[in-house]
């Protein structure tokens, strides 16, 4: 009996297709946030509050931690404080505040860092953060990506299939890139 | 015989349980430290032309982070109003922003960066974009040198 070839080229298409949907969805979401950084932070939203302190004269540092920690209402706990110039500070609150204080005027800023619902991880697995066994699991779905284009070609058979269509869409598909790479490089 | 959902539970709780252990003694990022003694901060930036090219590891806490790729962090020195910057490749290391704040060890190259004219106006550009400053370039009248570390990889304390 012939190898039927094309069965199971459709077979492990469908199947490897059906494999691919989450983490394909996942990378094409990211890919494009990531393709456009210049204009914005796809990880996070940064938002930033200009605020006024009532520092008390002669304030020494944990003075000024806690009047600033009540006078902002803020109730997670301080992570640390680090002073970068002479009358200036820098409080850090677990995860997600941060305050930089000019100490003699009481004025500043508190900046709140949010991760981006659900474009953070997406980006995370996409741009490969986690390094270690992800990398060797991002490699397979890039070998099953370059199987589905192959065996894509190949799905059907005639007029509607690769000698037919198939084969003037797919040369557009590699002379598009390089009509990019022939202006831009 | 397991069906596939018990599968994804098992799977999905072990993963679960090796990250937690993997980051009770820090989250390790690129190939993590090897050294074993660390060289202050505060020693560094009093003659950093002497440790130009040696392989150092630091240890502070992390006062500001690159907000768009994670591709830098300061560590505060060991004495008041000092930083020194651990510049990692885009895309190797990836350090988070809420790391603010938080105690770190990294390792490195220490480098001596002599920028151009127009790198220095490009540098100083891109740097007050990120920090909402006004930035004149007529301000700037010579180019710029500064030092960092070449971070290979970091451990940072929760």
């Amino acid at each position: 009996m012939a190898f039927k070839w094309r069965k199971w080229n459709n077979i492990l298409h469908r199947d490897i297709g059906y494999l691919a949907v989450g983490l394909t969805i996942i990378y094409a979401i990211s890919g494009i946030a990531v393709n456009h950084i210049d204009q914005w932070n796809p990880n996070y939203v940064i938002s930033q509050e200009t605020i006024k302190i009532h520092i008390p004269e002669n304030a020494k540092t944990g003075r000024i931690i806690d009047e600033t920690t009540r006078q902002l209402n803020i109730e997670v706990p301080v992570e640390s404080s680090f002073r970068p110039e002479p009358g200036r500070i820098r409080i850090f609150y677990t995860n997600q505040y941060t305050v930089d204080l000019n100490t003699k005027s009481g004025i500043g800023t508190i900046e709140r860092v949010k991760e981006r619902f659900l474009l953070y991880d997406f980006n995370f697995l996409h741009l490969n953060y986690a390094k270690k066994l992800w990398t060797y699991a991002a490699d397979v779905y890039a070998v099953a990506l370059l199987f589905l284009a192959v065996s894509g070609l190949f799905v059907l058979k005639g007029r509607k299939g690769f000698k037919g269509r198939g084969k003037w869409l797919t040369a557009i598909g590699i002379i598009l890139p390089v009509i990019f790479l022939i202006i831009y490089k | 015989m397991l069906n596939i959902s018990k599968w994804l539970i098992i799977i999905t709780v072990v993963f679960s349980a090796t990250s937690l252990l993997a980051e009770e003694d820090g989250k390790v990022y690129g190939k993590g430290v090897t050294l074993e003694d660390t060289t202050q901060i505060s020693d560094i930036l009093a003659t950093p032309d002497d440790y130009v090219g040696q392989r150092l590891m630091v240890k502070g806490r992390i006062v500001d982070v690159c907000k768009k790729r994670g591709c830098w962090m300061e560590l505060a020195g060991d004495q008041e109003f000092q930083t020194l910057r651990i510049k990692v490749k885009d895309g190797e290391i990836v350090f988070p922003l809420q790391s603010r704040g938080k105690l770190a060890l990294a390792e490195g190259v220490f480098e001596k960066i002599e920028l151009s004219m127009e790198q220095t106006l490009q540098r100083m550009k891109h740097h007050a974009e990120e920090h909402g400053e006004t930035f004149n370039a007529e301000e700037v009248k010579e180019p710029m040198t500064y030092y960092q570390l070449r971070g290979l990889g970091a451990v940072i304390f929760e």
